[in-house]
């Protein structure tokens, strides 16, 4: 400031005093200085010009902002896009994927024979509009560019459900879904003219969604289909040309901070839904609370309930909204109102890059595509079995653990369309990791063996008992005790009630788990070391097959306990004998064939008559780890650490199908894969703790 | 992972392999660990190594999200709860523990019903176990093992709070049961360092008094 005022006079007037000597100094040399540029002018203007630049700097900075926050923007827009695109897409195939689905079950009724997708041509299809259906799909497939072709599918899509009533579900959820998204779109536009914060946006989003659904009613005339039909395809095409629309304004950003209100709406209403979890513990706190109350009065008690209670107040209060706005949440109503199958659909959706259009060389041929995904157990599945009649399996975990699954007891899927299967009982009593089962010829019992060598036999319970049921102690009905290691491998003879186990002490026994005397039999072979894995040999009964670390297996005589042939790995096809070890063998159902599979990816096929090895197949990238035959003895299941499962004609020994399941854990993937007995399910078990059903 | 003479170390469990080499193989660095299950792999490889060395496992991996860590170690606190549950089984009965209870002070309904029941004490423990698997694989809440929302980290606390009523009821009223289980595992010396740490439960609600002897003054009188 001084230098300020001391501007226009001569230098003799000094500025604070700490510059003074130094400026006298200056000025003692520099004497012929011109009166314009005094010291305290220079210095003003220096600091002039440097305030100009930290003015200029600051704005700088706050563009720098402004851009940076326009980067955010921009990359949130896109991101949103993706998401859109990929959710339409998806949309669009589970349509397409229904359609065809449609199409088949009207064939099968019309004509009584199954429909070949792949290749349907002129002669099945009479009908002209058939034909050229399948052009325009194909012609959709390659290009995807037109909008007046994906409009004119669209309506023959449409129109073909439309005969349906599901036309009026499916209107009105897709129209309602599409929809909600240019809710969404409307609301975002409204909170870029500083329109309604958050907060009331979902209340907002609720009483549209639920106008929307009033048109929608079932019970509509049918002469309003065809209105309804351009309507929807109006509304799907509506947003498949905003989708091709480059230059949407549309705020993504806010579209995203959006699906992250959603988010925790889903969540909360799951919350109530699940009742059990948070929402009733709070009750149960608040009785505890109460309780307390009635029964101590003391001061430091009370002490005590200040302190619990506020937080799961919180909660409380929390909870009445919730239940509102899950209402508003498009994907629910999705899953609750009526996509049907479509909304289970879904779930297919990462399996379905296997469901390939064009490739069905066979008309019977089915693909398999996930269904349920298992997920309860801590830690990897070891094995699981399927019930002999019912839609129910049971997992044997390395959590110690068993659980009981009824895949027709879906929870409610209130939530999402995902089908959730939760554990309707879980069978406590090993010690240890759990690493083999099998289920009775009646689904009444089933064994399951563990780490520490014991055989646990079980009732199972009713697959309809509430999980929260009271314990029940004889589900555990007893222990075979016998084995002194690890059980590695049982297999059960449904005709016999037979029971045969494998274990790391080196022994194969046999079991007949109801009866007085409980151990049959037992065998080992010398020669061969531990065994692996062991079944009975399917088309003769009395003899039972096990795999040994020699990477030989034998077969053995029920009765006698004596080696009766042995099936000889050789190590012509210059392969290391130990780099051969068999994880799993198993019997084909009806011929004599064993089927055996090796670390080293193989498959290998033997002849239960002359011993010798009949096929060898490398089968997958990675260790071969499990097998399973089908009941009617066509097709051979696989699972391997290279984390894929992978279907076989048993026929040609040809791959019909592969899904990738599960996830490593340390080098292990896939721990078990088994085929139902009598229904169209699959099913495979991995280290990620997770079993995947495939229908 | 190639050793220096060139071997390929598979960390697998073959069938046929023998209980006590289950799982053993040299110890995998958790920087190596490229698996979505990292963390529950080296959680589980130290606990192998030495489940005595609390302060060990609970020790987060440097720059690692602290979500995680705390929701892979509470899956394994449930899994080895199971433990205990199978030893409750065989001497905790509704007719002598008709309730769940720790000390007279509190009785604990259980929460796993549409209406909160007096379960006994073993069907709560069950209960309440199956319940955490439930919650802690739900799709909803842990869509991910990777990475945690913040809204599903806060679920944690109150699986804890509720699990660990297991542990004081076995303290409790059978002591002997918790006794040898806590020699063996020290799981409810690790679960109290472990919500300490993370502050995951309220210090007055944790009755047990596991860690007398290392505890700060005025921890232990709860
Ligand atoms: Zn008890
Ligand atoms: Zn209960």
């Amino acid at each position: 400031m001084e230098e300020t005022t001391s501007l226009n006079q001569n230098g003799g007037q000094m500025g604070p005093q700490t510059t003074q000597t130094a400026a006298n100094n200056k000025q003692n040399e520099e004497p012929q200085q011109k009166n314009h540029y005094s010291i305290p002018g220079i210095l003003h203007f220096i600091q002039h010009e440097w305030a100009r630049f930290e003015l200029e700097r600051s704005q700088w900075e706050v563009d720098r902002a402004e851009l940076q926050a326009r980067i955010a923007f921009l990359q949130g827009e896109r991101k949103g896009q993706e998401n859109l695109k990929n959710d339409l897409v998806r949309r669009i195939k589970m349509l397409e994927y229904a359609l065809k689905q449609e199409r088949a079950k009207f064939h099968k009724l019309k004509y009584g024979t199954e429909l070949q997708q792949g290749d349907m041509k002129p002669p099945v299809f009479d009908e002209s509009s058939d034909s050229q259906l399948d052009q325009d799909q194909s012609y959709v497939a390659v290009t995807n560019s037109t909008w007046k072709q994906g409009r004119q599918l669209l309506r023959q899509y449409l129109q073909e459900i439309g005969y349906t009533d599901r036309i009026v579900d499916v209107r009105s959820t897709r129209v309602r879904a599409l929809l909600g998204l240019n809710n969404n779109n409307a609301d975002q536009e409204e909170n870029l003219n500083g329109g309604p914060v958050n907060g009331n946006e979902s209340n907002k989003r609720v009483s549209e969604s639920q106008g929307r659904r009033t048109p929608a009613k079932k019970s509509q005339p049918n002469s309003l289909t065809e209105a309804m039909m351009l309507d929807t395809e109006a509304a799907v095409i509506a947003n498949l040309s905003f989708l091709s629309n480059t230059d949407v304004d549309m705020d993504d950003d806010e579209d995203m901070s959006d699906d992250g209100d959603l988010d925790p709406n889903v969540e909360m209403e799951d919350e109530v839904k699940q009742g059990k979890k948070e929402g009733e513990d709070v009750d149960a706190l608040a009785l505890e609370v109460f309780n307390e109350l009635n029964r101590l009065s003391e001061t430091e008690k009370k002490q005590e309930i200040k302190n619990v209670v506020p937080p799961e107040w919180d909660k409380i209060t929390s909870q009445g909204p919730k239940r509102a706005l899950g209402f508003g949440d498009e994907d629910n109503i999705d899953a609750t109102l009526g996509l049907g199958e479509l909304a289970q659909l879904t779930v297919n959706n990462d399996a379905e890059n296997t469901y390939d259009l064009a490739s069905s060389k066979e008309s019977f041929r089915k693909t398999w595509n996930a269904k349920y995904t298992l997920r309860s157990h801590f830690d990897g599945v070891r094995a699981l079995a399927f019930h002999p009649t019912e839609p129910v399996l049971i997992t044997a975990s390395e959590d110690h653990t068993l659980k009981l699954w009824n895949l027709q007891k879906t929870v409610p899927a209130k939530k999402s369309a995902s089908l959730d299967v939760e554990p309707l009982y879980t069978f406590r009593s090993h010690t240890s990791p759990v690493l083999s089962l099998a289920i009775s010829g009646t689904g009444e019992h089933c064994y399951s063996g563990d780490l520490d060598g014991v055989i646990s036999c079980w009732n199972v319970p009713n697959s309809n008992i509430d999980p929260y049921d009271l314990f029940e102690p004889d589900v555990l009905n007893i222990n075979l005790c016998g084995h002194s290691d690890a059980v590695w491998c049982l297999s059960v003879l449904y005709s016999k009630q037979l029971l045969v186990s494998s274990s790391a002490d080196g022994t194969v026994k046999l079991w007949s788990p109801h009866s007085k005397v409980q151990l049959l039999n037992t065998f080992s072979s010398e020669q061969d070391g531990i065994p692996s894995s062991v079944d009975f040999v399917r088309d003769e009964p009395n003899r039972v097959v096990a795999s040994f670390a020699s990477s030989n297996c034998v077969i053995f005589d029920t009765e006698t306990s004596k080696p009766v042939l042995r099936l000889e790995s050789t190590s012509q096809d210059g392969v290391n004998l130990n780099a051969k070890k068999i994880y799993k063998i198993v019997c084909h159902p009806t011929l004599p064939l064993t089927i055996t599979a090796h670390e080293d990816r193989h498959i290998r096929f033997w002849d239960n008559n002359s011993g010798k090895m009949v096929h060898s197949m490398v089968a997958h990238l990675d260790a071969v780890t499990s097998l399973a035959v089908d009941p009617n003895g066509l097709y051979l299941l696989s699972g391997s650490h290279d984390c894929s499962i992978r279907l076989w004609h048993l026929d040609n020994k040809t791959c019909v199908q592969e899904i990738t399941a599960h996830r490593k854990k340390f080098d292990e993937s896939i721990l078990d894969v088994a085929f139902h007995p009598s229904r169209p399910y699959i099913a495979s078990a991995g280290a990620d703790g997770l079993a995947k059903v495939f229908v | 992972m190639k050793m220096a003479d060139g071997t390929t170390i598979l960390r697998r469990n073959r069938p046929g392999t023998k209980g006590k080499d289950f799982c053993r193989w040299p110890d995998e660095p958790f920087e190596e660990m490229d698996s979505t299950l990292a963390v529950q792999q080296y959680i589980q490889q130290l606990i192998r190594k030495d489940p005595a060395n609390i302060e060990l496992i609970l020790r987060i991996p440097e720059n690692h999200d602290e979500g995680v860590w705390k929701y892979e170690h509470l899956r394994q606190f449930c899994m080895e709860l199971n433990g205990l549950a199978v030893r409750l089984q065989g001497e905790c009965h509704p007719e002598t523990c008709s309730q769940m209870t720790a000390t007279e002070q509190w009785i604990f309904l259980c929460a796993a019903h549409k209406t909160p029941k007096e379960c006994p004490a073993i069907d709560y423990t069950r209960h309440t176990l199956d319940g955490a698997a439930c919650l802690l694989n739900s799709n909803k809440y842990f869509p991910s093992r990777v990475s945690i929302r913040e809204s599903s980290v806060s679920k944690l606390g109150s699986v804890c709070r509720r699990v660990y009523r297991i542990f004081s009821h076995a303290y409790f009223h059978h002591r002997q049961i918790f006794d040898e289980f806590e020699n063996e595992t020290f799981l409810c010396k690790r679960f109290t360092q472990f919500v300490t740490k993370y502050n995951l439960m309220f210090k007055d609600n944790l009755i047990v008094p596991i860690l007398d002897e290392d505890a700060a003054p005025g921890e232990s009188e709860a």
